[in-house]
């Protein structure tokens, strides 16, 4: 008999909350939320079964807080808790401590997470399975000097990151000598800041590389799949922006290659459950190399990608292997069929250095079309709390070819009004809209290259229709009754056909 | 022509518009675009800008003080550093939006800042 969850608890919020309550309800497995003060009318509150408060605002005092977590659990009766990303999802103090409080955790045992999480050991697994590393060393010498010198021996371009981090929080790029000295000081604040720990890694930059990342799934009775690979090469600050597959630069051999790479790394590590193998592409074809980065061991936030050409459910997936089950299928039975491409909705402003906005959600409304998933944990009148990341939505758009899904994509954001704070729409549509973009010839350095040409179409004058519909809904608001402006005076009528013919949505 | 539609929506010609009251502002939305519409209640006095078009110089939300980079007097290029701010969880660099020299500093290193709060006063 399988060890059957009976209530699963996720220790997250937002978009990944929501995603994961739905996933429970569908298995019928009753979930409980937890969430901050900040969060109390949250939509991922109201989805799930039973909803804790958890603390304070601060992710600190209530989604960091493992105490306040597993006391939750407890009362609930939740025998599972799935971390989804950020928060405690890569964090092994929390993995072990829901073992030994015997809660199943959805994800890697606490050792693989441990052993992964250090980039030292990570690579070593890499280099203990084959697979190839990108030069770069930890000196045991964390002083600047000493970390100057690495950076010698590594050769410039150099990228700093905090050893203990992730998700491009802390890293710096670093083009010469002369920038050293201050990039050092900035990158140590910052992995002092948000990780406690100012330990840094030096790493030589591979120059216009391509991200790729394999999604793999380990079961606990010997299988590990691939899922084939998700390109997230439009990134900014490292931060991924769209995210697609297939990757226009790989192929049959490529894909393959990679992919058993990936396969290989995480059976040396011992690996279970959903995890990422995240590595840089250099040059494109049969012919390109690639250079293992790091392994995620969670859930990402675009593995919507993978589940939309695979038709896998990937959380389903993580809650069968949590339970023991084995992976339903084998290597030979997973195919990509179209292609899919992710564009992540951000709170934050493109004209002024992507500053990140907290605000109202005043109004708020989702696209309904073919070939568009929207994950979203957001609803009209609710709002982007100064608490947590700016991540608002994920648009999800699919289609036979590349192209059907960009195009989809565009169309969608065109009909995704979200009012009341700003938002990174205008830009998304101007990366899908590139020339660069459109033939697939990207790299990790398109969005810091092509920045400033695209803010610049992203950011236009206030056109005259937009003049005229504030006027009119300021005059509409203080006589309540129904006006037109303009010559032809027809919407006076207000007659429904009549208003909808022209909606090309 | 514009036609309100009800519930936030507006017929603009042949397309949809969105838009919401956000005090004496307006929000509206155009194919996949949003703008800050400010001003009175006459569409004759309206000033409009770009919602992508935000004073520089002061945070777009609380955010704590980690490093001043500029000094009183001090000139300063387009793009220059000026202020380190952190807010949810990254660093946020407050630059120059233009040449010019700095006047006033109003911020210290540490201190919480509150959003619209001018940081800095160039001339």
């Amino acid at each position: 008999m399988e060890r059957q969850p009976r209530r699963i608890l996720i220790a997250n919020r937002g978009e990944i909350a929501v995603r994961v309550i739905r996933a429970c309800r569908e298995l019928g497995i009753p979930s409980v939320a937890v969430y901050s003060d900040a969060d109390a009318r949250a939509p991922h509150v109201f989805l799930a079964d039973i909803a804790v408060r958890i603390g304070e605002a601060s992710p600190a005092e209530s989604y960091l807080s493992i105490s306040a977590i597993l006391d939750a659990a407890r009362k609930t009766g939740a025998d599972a808790i799935h971390p989804g990303y950020g928060f405690l999802s890569e964090n092994a103090g929390f993995a072990s401590a829901c073992e030994r409080a015997g809660v199943t955790f959805i994800g890697p045992p606490a050792a693989v997470i441990e052993r992964l999480g250090s980039k030292i050991a990570a690579r070593a697994i890499a280099r203990q399975a084959g697979v190839p590393v990108v030069p770069g060393e930890t000196p045991a010498d964390q002083s600047a000097g000493a970390i100057a010198a690495a950076a010698r021996r590594v050769g410039f371009p150099i990228l700093l990151k905090p050893s203990a981090g992730g998700g491009g929080i802390g890293m710096k790029t670093i083009r010469d000598e002369r920038a050293l000295a201050a990039g050092i000081e900035q990158a140590r604040r910052e992995a002092i800041a948000a990780f406690g720990d100012g330990t840094l890694y030096v790493e030589r930059v591979i120059e216009r590389p391509r991200h790729v990342e394999i999604q793999v799934l380990a079961d606990n009775h010997g299988d590990v799949l691939y899922l084939f690979e998700r390109e997230c090469s439009i990134q900014r600050r490292h931060q991924k922006v769209v995210e697609e597959t297939p990757s226009p630069a790989l192929t049959p051999a490529l894909r393959r290659r990679m992919g058993e790479a990936a396969v290989a790394l995480a059976r040396a590590a011992g690996y279970r459950n959903a995890g990422t193998v995240e590595f840089l592409l250099e040059g494109t074809g049969d012919r390109a190399s690639f250079y293992f980065l790091e392994v995620n061991t969670r859930l990402q936030v675009e593995h919507p990608v993978t589940e939309r050409v695979t038709g896998v459910d990937l959380v389903h997936a993580q809650i069968a292997i949590a339970r023991g089950e084995p992976i339903p299928w084998d290597q030979e039975w997973l195919t990509q069929r179209g292609h899919a491409i992710e564009v992540r909705v951000y709170a934050e402003d493109p004209a002024n250095h992507d500053l990140p906005q907290a605000g109202p959600l005043l109004l708020y409304r989702e696209p309904s079309m073919p070939g568009i998933r929207i994950d979203s944990g957001a609803s009209e009148g609710g709002e982007v709390s100064v608490h947590y990341d700016p991540l608002i939505a994920k648009l999800i758009a699919d289609g036979e070819t590349r192209d059907i899904a960009r195009r989809r994509a565009i169309e969608a954001l065109r009909n995704y009004p979200i009012l009341g704070i700003r938002t990174n729409l205008s830009l998304l549509i101007e990366i899908l809209e590139h020339p660069r973009f459109v033939s697939g010839d990207i790299d990790t350095r398109f969005l810091e290259s092509e920045g400033a040409n695209l803010r610049a179409r992203a950011s236009s004058d206030v056109p005259a229709e937009a003049i005229e519909v504030a006027a009119l809904l300021r005059s509409h608001a203080t006589d309540s009754s129904r006006r037109s402006t303009g010559s032809e005076g027809g919407g006076a009528k207000a007659d429904p056909w009549d208003t909808l013919r022209g909606y090309r949505g | 022509m514009v036609e309100v539609l009800g519930h936030g929506r507006f017929r603009v010609d042949s397309r949809l518009a969105y838009a919401v009251k956000d005090r004496q502002r307006v929000w509206v939305f155009l194919e996949g675009r949003s703008y800050l519409v400010e001003g009175g209640d006459r569409g004759d006095d309206i000033r409009a800008h770009s919602t992508d078009d935000q004073m520089a110089l002061s945070a777009p939300m609380p955010a704590t003080v980690i490093a001043i980079a500029a000094t009183p007097g001090q000139e300063v290029a387009a793009g220059d550093l000026l202020v380190m701010l952190e807010a949810m969880k990254m660093e946020l660099p407050i630059r120059a939006p233009r040449g010019g020299r700095v006047k006033a500093l109003a911020c210290r290193e540490g201190e919480l800042v509150q959003p619209g709060v001018p940081l800095v006063e160039m001339e």
